[in-house]
């Protein structure tokens, strides 16, 4: 009886273990997982990676919504040094937040024969993978690049009588403005509430960095600076003269749009282009497609693409400037299939596959940047690709979330008119100075401050303005 | 209570022993049953509650972020004088407490209005009473999304219905007391039918011959409302309340989701800072000094609406 | 003379009664119509001044949902399935589990004195104080090291957690509803204390549990905080899963509006069947009976 028993126990472990045994035989598949926000891009990569030659690999997609979620994701599985998902696109800023927590690009790069610096222009490879700035050392490939664009309506700015009525008033020809200057008249000149038609839409909003992905673009371009990377200094340069022209520049250009548009986010701007509602928007290139897209824009065939205007600033000099938007790939360090992933980037890293990306969205791979293919292949890749060269980006450094959210809050208040800009930057530069210092940093004060930081700081500003195309 | 409950056939002292044996067995078996069916709530309730809040008052005292573990020091009442200090903490607390009040008064004005009519029987009653639950068992996710939508100043609903009947177009969620009351009006409609059910339940469980009596006595409905109605039902209205309060203190994904905390951080509630605090900086050991301070005032309070509660309810 | 005033009073009282109501009815239906209108609206449609209630129904929120149709291919629509049999899941589970132990110790606060046990009952509440996004990041430190990141035995574990409370507190309201004459009867007859309670008493607070059951339901299907960071692919939830609705134009509408008319379907038939239930003794027992 209990020989029996004992007898039928054996039977099934050995019966238990058998199925275990196939199930580990079809589990030997590898699950590459990745975050990223769900979206066209995402498709993107997992409609490329079905055609992945080792059909063990699956890559599986662990999406989140675009906005804070996404980086809280990462980050907490960071936290727990967890590896539920083996690489994942975060935004470019946060590469000097996550890059402990990451995969050094350079030991790839190294041991690979295929993936190395120089099949990536290696300003994007620095925007998008390189901590500390200047260091070498890589943490990100630039997967999927971005850049803030202008979006127009060309029907307008083409109509014979809209041009003759400008030029009566202006005194010189309707055109995309080169200048925020310009840019100013031209959306004066289209504000006509009365027909529903604004002049100009931009992102005001306090999510994430809604606000100040847009100011920083004025900012940038009227000479002003975060803050000085060498000596830590915020006040003098995010309150500097130059920084709060710029500033006042993006907050009186509310004006020319929709009542209440001062919090808007990239959805309400969007939903202005496809709806006809303004002459110009400030947009990032990510949306040209969709906002061209007879499905979802009333004015698909009436949008046109141009590069974002720069300033002349109160020192006499020109400068364009403008927030880089996209997202990097990295590698969690934690995860236990490298081999494995390495493979796959080898093989998504080719021009075959890149090119199939860079069809929907936007690569950072050089060769498939640099053929005529691609850029002619719509109306705006020609513009983005010059659109590149005139990029900046937020500080890169781990405190980044919280020195974001506090410009983000004084912009904000800056936007929706409680603060003048002055007070605003002044705020938001003693609390970046109050968090830099708590998090150790030595602010070593200097004995001025510049009038227009940016002479001081990797000057770009040229004598006169340098107009695109 | 009748011979027929004593087991038939039995002398008078065997029924006194069997009660005695009865007696002690019931007092042991009792003390078996409380400890048998506490302990499963007991114990899962422990294992989760025990170690996060060991850590949350742990780390409270240091300077902590999980996502930099090594950079760990301890700081003492550091983080707790960092916050209290910091002016604008007190901004949040006082627009946390504006919004808790507006809503919780909202909530309980309307819900024991609906409750007390759909108390009443009528034809369809139920499903009606269903169809009034749903806001409720929405997605909370989507309930964000949806008021933002209609909130839309140019393309939403309700500033379209407001501009045909010839009311200016509010700017919902671009300024602080309009985003206050358009987030108080979306919380109100999400959870007003929690109130209903409860109110209406709590108006349903009060005995009819109350209300017979008062009706010999002539009394009128007004006085039949806050003399009987109000006063019996008060308890499970408290109990709403204190329900209420305690998840009103607590909401921020709806103000994520329509104002992003802006414009500035006036529309932050003090979850929203310690959301932000915890997630966004990854300032762990700060978050948990908040989260701490929150607590505290959320207990408070709970603990003297629960007192209260429990001395209404020796007095029914 | 007094008589018809009052009854003119009522006349007026009644109307402004009606009309309240109906104000109330508006408030609380217009938005889930709209959203349901909204769930069939293109991104063109939805956003088209002055709005339209008639269009051309569009299902590609729906198709998105279920990753079907034009949605099949996209990323999204990958593990939507294994999502859903997750939530329903994760939230049966957590559900039953709740109102289980809710049950058990909601009739021992109803029947026993016992030390502390004003304590316990508040200690059961002050569980629904704690702010779920305090307390996550060691929620999933714990859940790493103990192996429960990403399983569905985590999120049940944290569903029993978040309802556990409720469960307790209304059950003990439904248990007091009933008179304690019932067990004494069936103890003085010679049963046992487990048998009155299982026998005579349960059947009479069927009702309570139904009702305990569809507040915890509502609770467990929807939770996102949790889910959403201690999930990632295994255990994610349905609401996690569609919340990540972001694509080419921005936030995508339809796609959310669709999401919450298909959330919401499987807890209104279960507030629809509980209905009576729901309405029967929700009175926490602190009042008289009926």
């Amino acid at each position: 009886m209990e020989h029996a028993f004992r007898k039928r126990l054996w039977t099934s472990a050995a019966a238990v273990s058998a199925v275990l045994a196939v199930s580990t035989a079809s589990a030997h598949a590898t699950d590459l997982t990745f975050v990223w926000h769900a979206g066209t891009c995402a498709d993107a990569l997992v409609d490329i990676a079905k055609d992945y030659p080792d059909k063990s690999v699956n890559i599986v997609p662990a999406l989140v919504p675009y906005g804070p979620q996404w980086h809280d994701k990462i980050a907490s599985e960071f936290a727990i040094q967890g590896d539920a998902f083996d690489f994942a696109m975060w935004d470019s800023q946060s590469t000097a937040e996550f890059a402990q927590h990451a995969v050094k690009l350079n030991d790839i790069f190294d041991k690979s024969d295929y993936l190395k610096a120089d099949i990536f222009p290696p300003a994007s490879l620095s925007r998008y993978g390189e901590f500390p700035d200047g260091s070498g050392e890589f943490f990100g490939l630039p997967a999927n690049q971005d850049a803030y664009g202008l979006t127009y309506r060309k029907d307008l700015f083409e109509d014979p009588k809209e041009m003759e009525a400008f030029k009566a008033k202006y005194g010189r020809d309707l055109a995309v403005p080169q200048t925020y200057q310009e840019a100013r008249d031209v959306a004066e000149f289209f504000t006509r509430p009365d027909q529903g038609l604004y002049g100009w839409a931009q992102m005001g909003g306090r999510d994430y960095d809604f606000a100040t992905t847009a100011s920083n673009s004025y900012l940038w371009s009227f000479g002003g600076e975060l803050y000085n990377p060498d000596t830590m200094e915020v006040k003098g340069y995010l309150d500097s003269p130059a920084s709060v022209d710029g500033v006042q520049a993006y907050v009186d250009m509310f004006k020319f749009g929709p009542p209440g548009s001062a919090n808007w986010g990239f959805d309400e701007v969007n939903t202005a282009i496809q709806q006809g509602q303004v002459a110009m928007a400030m947009q990032w290139f990510y949306f040209n497609g969709s906002n061209a897209d007879p499905k979802v824009s009333k004015f698909a065939d009436k949008v046109g693409f141009a590069v974002l205007p720069g300033a002349v600033g109160r020192d006499g000099k020109f400068r364009r400037q403008f927030s880089v938007g996209g997202q990097g790939m990295g590698i969690n360090k934690y995860s236990k299939k490298l081999p494995e992933l390495t493979k796959f980037m080898e093989w998504y890293f080719q021009p075959e596959q890149q090119k199939r990306y860079a069809a929907v969205c936007q690569t950072g791979l050089k060769t498939v940047l640099e053929s005529p293919d691609w850029q002619n292949l719509n109306s705006y890749n020609r513009q983005f690709s010059t659109a590149l060269q005139y990029l900046n980006d937020y500080w890169h450094l781990p405190e980044y979330p919280v020195l974001l959210d506090e410009l983000q809050q004084e912009i904000s208040s800056a936007a929706a008119g409680t603060k003048t800009v002055q007070e605003a930057l002044s705020a938001a530069a003693a609390k970046n100075e109050r968090t830099l210092e708590r998090a150790g940093y030595e602010i070593k004060r200097g004995d001025s401050t510049p009038e227009v930081p940016d002479q001081m700081i990797s000057p770009v500003g040229v004598d006169a303005v340098v107009p695109v195309e | 209570m009748s011979n027929a409950n004593t087991p038939a056939g039995a002398d008078g002292q065997a029924v006194a022993h069997a009660t005695r044996q009865n007696a002690l067995r019931k007092r042991s078996s009792g003390r078996l049953m409380i400890f048998g069916f506490l302990s499963p709530t007991l114990a899962i309730l422990l294992f989760m509650v025990a170690y996060p809040i060991f850590s949350l008052i742990y780390y409270s005292f240091h300077n902590f972020s999980a996502l930099r573990q090594s950079t760990m020091k301890p700081v003492g009442l550091g983080n707790y004088q960092y916050l209290l200090s910091d002016p604008e903490l007190w901004e949040r607390f006082i627009f946390t407490g504006k919004f808790v009040f507006i809503c919780v008064s909202l909530q309980m004005l309307i819900g024991i209005f609906v409750g007390y009519q759909m108390q009443k029987n009528f034809r369809g009653r139920d499903v009606i009473f269903t169809i009034l639950m749903m806001p409720m068992m929405l997605s909370p996710v989507v309930v964000g999304f949806l008021w933002r939508y209609m909130l839309n100043s140019e393309w939403g609903i309700i500033n379209f219905l407001l501009s045909s009947v010839g009311i200016a177009k509010v700017d919902w969620l671009g300024q602080t007391n309009a985003a206050l009351w358009a987030a108080a009006a979306a919380d109100t409609w999400m959870w007003t039918p929690f109130i209903v059910l409860l109110a209406t339940a709590a108006f349903r469980g009060i005995p009819e011959t109350i209300y017979e009596a008062a009706e010999v006595d002539g009394a009128s409905p007004a006085y039949r409302f806050f003399r009987i109605t109000l006063p019996m039902s008060a308890p499970v209205l408290f109990i709403a309340l204190i329900l209420r309060l305690i998840d009103s203190f607590k909401q921020y994904d709806l103000f994520v989701a329509l104002t992003g905390g802006g414009p500035g951080s006036s529309t932050q509630t003090v979850s929203f800072s310690v959301a932000k605090t915890a997630f966004s900086y990854f300032y762990t050991g700060e978050a948990s000094a908040l989260a701490v301070i929150l607590l505290v005032i959320i207990i408070g309070l709970s603990m003297i609406l629960v007192r209260h509660l429990t001395r209404m309810g020796e007095k029914y | 003379m007094t008589h018809a005033r009052t009854s003119t009073i009522d006349l007026a009282g009644r109307w402004l009664v009606l009309g309240l109501l109906l104000v109330y009815t508006i408030y609380n239906v217009g938005p889930i119509f709209w959203l349901l209108l909204s769930s069939f609206k293109s991104r063109m449609d939805l956003f088209t001044m002055p709005p339209k209630l008639f269009f051309t129904p569009d299902l590609s929120g729906y198709q998105s949902v279920f990753g079907v149709g034009a949605a099949k291919d996209s990323a999204s629509a990958i593990g939507v399935f294994d999502s859903l049999v997750n939530s329903v899941i994760v939230s049966v589970a957590g559900t039953s589990l709740a109102v289980f132990f809710g049950t058990l110790a909601g009739y021992v606060c109803s029947r026993f004195n016992f030390i502390g046990k004003g304590d316990f009952m508040f200690f059961v509440l002050s569980t629904r104080m704690l702010p779920p996004v305090a307390v996550l990041v060691f929620y999933h430190l714990m859940f790493a090291r103990l192996g429960l990141a990403d399983t569905r035995f985590g999120l049940i574990l944290v569903s029993i957690f978040a309802n556990v409370g409720l469960a307790t507190w209304i059950m003990k309201g439904f248990f007091d509803g009933v008179p304690k004459e019932v067990e004494q009867i069936a103890i003085v007859n010679g049963y046992t204390r487990m048998y009155a309670f299982t026998r005579l008493v349960l059947p009479m607070v069927k009702g309570g549990i139904a009702a305990t059951a569809g507040f915890c339901f509502i609770f467990a299907w929807n939770e996102f905080a949790f889910a959403s960071i201690l999930t990632t692919t295994q255990a994610k939830t349905l609401p996690v899963k569609i919340s990540a609705a972001s694509g080419a134009t921005g936030i995508e509408w339809t796609q959310i509006c669709a999401a919450g008319v298909v959330l919401i379907i499987p807890v209104l038939i279960f507030f629809y069947l509980i209905r009576k239930h729901l309405l029967m003794g929700m009175t926490f027992g602190v009042l008289g009976r009926s």
